[in-house]
Order: C-alpha cells, then sequence, then structure tokens
C-alpha cells in the first residue's frame, strides 16, 4: 500500500536531485511565511497601534466618532486579513476569542460590556486582561461605537463607555506585540516555517499541512458567517443578528478580506504559494480553484450592499445563497482535491475521531 | 502452555519495538500495519472496516484489530507477516466499539460491545481462542451505556471499563441521549460481577479511554459533549484505595484541549501521564504522582500514544510520529522515520 508512494517519492527525489519535494516545500512554506504571512500580522499590529491611539483620541475629545470608527473598520478588517493564516502562537489555546467573539448568539457582547461599564471597579488594560474574553476584542469595541442603544454624543454615556473601549485599545496592541514578538523571535514562528525540522515540524511538509489545514478551516469558517444570517443553521429563517460584524455592517467587508488572503496563501506573492505545489499533471485542479476564488471575489463585488439589506430582499438572498455556493466549492476543492493532491491527511483523528 | 506453542513462542521474532495501528492510505482504504519503530514495514493488511485499537495476544504473535464503532468486523492478524487469519464478525444485534482485551492465559477475548436491540445497553462480549481462532463464549453486562475501552487492573482479572454514556443505533455514530447521557466508570470482575461504578460531576463529560499504572492507578480520558463555554475536565484518576476524581490541571489548561481527547497512556518507570488532543492540536505530559506539568507542545492530529522504554511514541493523522524521550528534566520529541499521516486514534506497542 505506503510502498509505491515511498518508492515514487525517492524516485522523484533522485531524479530531481536538489529539488526535492521536501524542498520544494521548505522553499513554498519559508515564502509564505516571509511574504504573505508575516506582512499581514505587521499590518494588524500597525492597525491595532493605530486602534489604541486612536481610542485615546476620540476619548480625550482630540477626534470624531466617524475617526474612531474608521480606525476600528481598519483594525477588524486586518484581523479579517489574519484568519486564513492562523497557525501558531495565536492559534493556540483559545487566543483569537480575545480578539473577536463569534458566533454570539445570546448578545453575551453587549450584556457583559454593560454589566462591566456598570460594576464600580475602575477599568484599565491590566483589570481587562483578567476580565472574560467576550469584552477584551473587536466585538466588544464595535458594540460601543457602533450598538444604536448608545448615544455617545451624551457626555455621560461616552465617559461611561471611554475607559473600556482605551483598555480594548491597548489589549489589542499588547496582544498583536506579544504575537509579532513571537513570530520574528530567535527559531520563533517565522523560522520555524522556514528551518526543517525544528521543535514544531519535523519537516517542511507538516508546515504545508498546518497551512491547509488554517485555509480549509478558514473557508469552512466563511461558509458559518455567511450560512449563519442566511438561516441554514435555522430552518431558512434570516438571522441578521447572528453575523459578524453586523454593528458595524461589515459583515460582508470582513468576508471579503479573509477571502482575499485565503486566495494569497493559495497564489502566493511571485507564484510561491500552495498553488506552486502542484505539479504539470494537477493543473487542471490548479485552474479549477483559481475560478473558484474568481467567481466567489466577483460575487461579493458585483453585490456590494450590506449583508442586512442584502437579506431583506428576495434578490439579495439569492446573490447571498450564490455565494455560499461558491465558498462551499471553494471548501470542499480545498479539503478534498487539493489535500489529496498535496498527500495531505486533514484532520483524521480531530474531525472524525472515537 | 504446551510444548508445541512454547516453541512457537520461542522462535516469534521479538514483538518489542512493533508498531500495531489501525491506518488509511490517501484514497480512504483501511488497513492493519505493523512497523518497526525504526521505519521498516512488517505489513500493511488491507481491511474492509475502519480499525480502533489493537489487542495482542500475550503468548502467540497474534494481534486483532478491533472494528471501530459502529463495524462489524474485527481482524485477528498474523504480526510476522500480517496475514489475515480469521474475521471476527459480531454477533446479530451487536457490533463492536473500538476495544478489547485478552486474558493472561491467552485463552479468552473480551471486547466492548454495544446492544442495538436495546441501543447504548453496554456488553461485553466473551470470545474464546480455540486453535488460533475466535469463537464465540457469551456476553456480560458493561453495567453502563456506551462502553468503549476496556483494560485490566494489575490482578489480571479485574476488568475496568470506561461506560461513554451515549447511545447509539445500529450502523451510526450518531448519540441520541446527549441530555441524559450516563457515563461511568466500573470495575467488575470478569466473571460479570460489578465492583464498583464511579462518576464524574458533569453527565455531558463521556468518559472513553483508560490507561492502568502497574500499581493500579486507573487513568481515564473524556470528551465533553456540552457548550463550548464550560470546562471540563478531560482527564481523571483514580489512585488505588481513593475515588475517581478530575486530575489536577488549571481551567486554562483544560480549555486547552478543545473538549476533546483521543488517547491516554501511563509510563510506569517514569510515572509519567500522557494524553492527546488532536482537536488543539496538542500532546500533553503530566507527572503522575504530583500532577506537575510536563510537556504541553503543539502536534497536528495528535491522537495514538504508547509507553516505551524511555518515553513516549506519539501517532498523528496529520504528520509525522514522535518519540519523545522523557528521562531528563524537558523530554526532547525526535520525529520517527515511519509514513506521516493517516494514523487511526490508537497505537499499540
Amino acid at each position: 500500500m505506503f510502498r509505491p508512494s515511498l518508492l515514487l517519492t525517492s524516485l522523484a527525489a533522485l531524479v530531481l536531485g536538489a529539488c526535492s519535494p521536501q524542498d520544494r516545500q521548505a522553499a513554498t512554506s519559508a515564502a509564505i511565511a516571509q511574504q504573505v504571512i508575516l506582512p499581514t500580522y505587521s499590518r494588524w499590529l500597525e492597525a491595532d497601534r493605530q486602534l489604541a491611539i486612536s481610542a485615546q483620541a476620540y476619548c480625550q475629545g482630540t477626534a470624531n466618532l466617524d475617526t474612531a470608527r474608521a480606525d476600528f473598520l481598519y483594525a477588524q478588517r486586518a484581523w479579517a486579513q489574519l484568519q486564513p493564516l492562523l497557525i501558531g502562537p495565536l492559534a493556540e489555546g483559545n487566543t483569537t476569542w480575545q480578539v473577536q467573539f463569534w458566533p454570539d448568539k445570546k448578545n453575551l457582547v453587549g450584556r457583559q460590556v454593560e454589566q462591566l461599564v456598570s460594576a464600580d471597579t475602575a477599568i484599565d488594560a491590566t483589570s481587562l486582561a483578567k476580565a472574560s474574553v467576550v469584552v477584551q476584542g473587536l466585538s466588544a469595541y464595535e458594540y460601543i461605537l457602533f450598538d444604536a442603544r448608545l448615544d455617545l454624543a451624551d457626555a455621560n454615556q461616552k465617559a461611561r463607555y471611554c475607559p473600556l473601549l482605551v483598555a480594548i485599545g491597548e489589549h489589542q496592541k499588547t496582544l498583536a506585540e506579544t504575537i509579532l514578538t513571537q513570530w520574528n523571535s530567535q527559531q520563533g514562528m517565522l523560522w520555524q516555517m522556514s528551518h526543517f525540522p525544528n521543535p514544531r515540524y519535523a519537516d517542511a511538509h507538516e508546515a504545508i499541512a498546518d497551512l491547509l489545514r488554517a485555509q480549509v478551516t478558514a473557508l469552512d469558517t466563511l461558509k458559518k458567517k455567511l450560512g449563519t444570517p442566511l438561516g441554514r443553521q435555522s430552518k431558512g429563517v434570516a438571522q441578521p443578528l447572528q453575523a459578524e460584524a453586523w454593528r458595524s455592517q461589515a459583515s460582508l467587508h470582513t468576508l471579503a478580506a479573509s477571502l482575499n488572503a485565503a486566495q494569497t496563501v493559495w497564489a502566493g506573492v511571485d507564484g510561491k504559494g500552495l498553488r506552486s505545489l502542484l505539479s504539470s499533471d494537477q493543473q487542471a485542479l490548479a485552474a479549477r480553484i483559481d475560478a473558484a476564488y474568481t467567481v466567489a471575489l466577483q460575487t461579493l463585488s458585483e453585490h456590494p450592499q450590506p449583508l442586512a439589506e442584502q437579506l431583506a430582499s428576495g434578490q439579495g438572498r439569492q446573490s447571498l445563497e450564490t455565494l455560499y455556493d461558491q465558498l462551499n466549492t471553494l471548501h470542499r476543492l480545498h479539503e478534498g482535491e487539493l489535500a489529496k493532491a498535496l498527500g495531505i491527511a486533514l484532520g483524521f483523528n480531530a474531525n472524525d475521531g472515537d | 502452555m504446551g510444548l508445541a506453542q512454547w516453541w512457537k513462542t520461542l522462535l516469534t521474532p521479538s514483538r518489542r519495538g512493533l508498531l500495531l495501528s489501525a491506518r488509511d492510505d490517501a484514497d480512504g482504504r483501511h488497513y492493519a500495519v505493523g512497523y518497526r519503530l525504526d521505519g521498516r514495514q512488517v505489513f500493511a493488511t488491507q481491511v474492509d472496516q475502519r480499525c480502533h485499537a489493537v489487542v495482542e495476544h500475550p503468548q502467540l504473535p497474534l494481534a486483532l484489530f478491533v472494528a471501530r464503532r459502529p463495524g462489524t468486523q474485527s481482524y485477528l492478524v498474523d504480526v510476522c507477516n500480517g496475514r489475515l487469519l480469521q474475521t471476527l464478525t459480531a454477533r446479530p444485534d451487536r457490533h463492536f466499539q473500538g476495544h478489547g482485551v485478552v486474558h493472561a492465559s491467552g485463552e479468552w477475548l473480551y471486547t466492548t460491545e454495544n446492544d442495538t436491540s436495546d441501543p447504548g445497553r453496554g456488553v461485553i462480549g466473551v470470545y474464546r481462542f480455540n486453535d488460533g481462532r475466535l469463537i464465540p463464549h457469551g456476553e456480560l453486562s458493561s453495567h453502563g451505556i456506551g462502553p468503549h475501552e476496556l483494560a485490566w487492573m494489575p490482578d489480571g482479572e479485574t476488568l475496568v471499563v470506561a461506560n461513554g454514556g451515549i447511545r447509539t443505533e445500529a450502523e451510526s455514530r450518531v448519540g441520541m441521549n446527549l441530555d441524559a447521557m450516563a457515563p461511568s466508570l466500573v470495575l467488575m470482575s470478569r466473571d460479570g460481577q460489578q465492583l464498583s461504578k464511579e462518576t464524574l460531576a458533569q453527565s455531558m463529560n463521556s468518559i472513553r479511554h483508560l490507561a492502568i499504572a502497574s500499581d493500579g492507578t486507573v487513568l481515564t480520558c473524556q470528551q465533553f459533549m456540552g457548550d463550548t463555554a464550560t470546562t471540563a475536565p478531560l482527564l481523571a484518576i483514580k489512585r488505588p484505595g481513593e475515588a475517581f476524581q478530575r486530575f489536577t490541571v488549571s481551567d486554562e489548561q483544560w480549555r486547552r484541549m478543545a473538549h476533546y481527547s483521543a488517547s491516554v497512556a501511563v509510563h510506569d518507570g517514569l510515572r509519567l501521564v500522557a494524553l492527546t488532543a488532536p482537536r488543539a492540536n496538542r500532546f500533553f505530559l503530566w507527572d503522575l504522582d504530583s500532577g506537575a506539568i510536563r510537556l504541553e507542545v503543539t502536534l497536528p492530529d495528535c491522537a495514538g500514544v504508547a509507553a516505551v522504554e524511555h518515553g513516549f511514541v506519539v501517532s498523528s493523522g496529520q504528520g509525522r510520529c514522535r518519540l519523545f524521550d522523557c528521562r531528563r528534566g524537558t523530554p526532547i520529541a525526535t520525529p520517527l522515520s515511519l509514513p506521516a499521516g493517516f494514523w487511526d486514534n490508537h497505537l499499540h506497542l
């Protein structure tokens, strides 16, 4: 059973000499880490640094609400771009919950923010770090800046929420700095994706498998992010308030940002993405994945109206359903044929263990 | 043991270091495999149904690859060459649950099974080795619902059963009673008599897998079926003479296991306990006596774990298998030259 493939691999290694599959995978892993992942993490850190400054400025009255919201949307977008790249430190120990709390079926975000600001204890970055993850991240920040029930034009209300806003900005900045340090440190994540074997990856194939796993998880999550408000889990009854980023009406923007980032991992910068690992006889598959990205991104760009608006009209729902099917195709191609073409087993025990 | 059998034992090549496991290939075909730790394949026998755990015969070079639930075929294989000697088919209205044990006499096999005419009723199937073949002999109650792993206490006569507490039907893996689960840890004599039955605090915490230390300490690992926001102890311990209770692990660490464990193993010499959490892609090691954490590392889709002389071997559904040398303070991992990925839930060494 396993021998023929082992034999073929060894033969290929002999024929290709220095360009063995392992070498190619190592080069691809290093290229994706250096050219795609690290720049995206760096943008995220910059967006969070700006968020921290922005919260201060807004609360001190030197910036208006529109500016505060724009800075938030930028940070939210930077976070969305990271989601197909969630490997390493940020992917471990439920750290992402600190950045965003979704799904939020029971409006825990709204309720816990209200509880926190109603309590007598002072809120700062230190106390927030010990609080529930629900109030530590962008979801709580969004609630404060966008929820219709809050009136930040009222000075008393603004003063009530500002300490939390500033604390979240600080917390996000610190978190991003910590994660980026773990990427850049000696023998850190960036190094581990470029030097094999290492304590994390026994070989480059494991790093590629980890990258693909993050892609598949992200594409599956995008389906859930669209499918939940579409009512796929609630007998077809639309649930606009279950969408990610519904308060800021940015659900489809964040979805597009994630999808674009996933496409970059696939295509790579200078063509050094996962796509480059497919051989000449696997080009038909590569073309189908290219096309699947193109049509999904096209549907998104042709229907720029906010998600809630589209959910409310028959035509809008139809195009969202089309988008869902396109995401599904993309997800299935990655999970099935691409994984198989790259010789990667995904979630064998995690998804189908006993 | 008869003289002929003794001769056969003597002539059997050393079984030490032979890794037995169920494994798939990229096309989803199922195999019973045996590999040396240096990477040499001893056998890879294709089988119809996906298997779960492997039980070795104490004297003969035989191993039973037990069907994963709700499988109905377990495979008796010659571990010298992989020859399929017998396909053991479950009795009517029964299916295997993935685990079994052989009595030290080499005469009796016990397997966990589900009574599908009363879905979830736990059954221990009893089979007798007769001239190298398994013959159904009878059955016992598991004294619980949905039994999963079973193991021997060090006396070799007392069975430990992890009753997962979940009812499932024939040809199905879907839990029917998630709102009324009843997991339990049962000790019973091998004639079927219940000696003790203990539970954990949360009824949705399914007790699945077992490891027994040579001093009689029982370790269990769980899979939590409840809410993601709830914390659940996925490792529990019953020390000799003490009650069954959660292992000492911080809430933060429980949360890092993603509510799912695949296997638990114990190292008697080093007094260590190992746990795999494939949904969290994490492998854990603790000091058995003090409960101190010795290692927590990322290991994608890690599942099978077994003790070897200096530590543990861990298999993965996604990446390479690792040997963890635990003789020094911080365990050192070495990737093994075994094929990567598609290793199923358990490995036997």
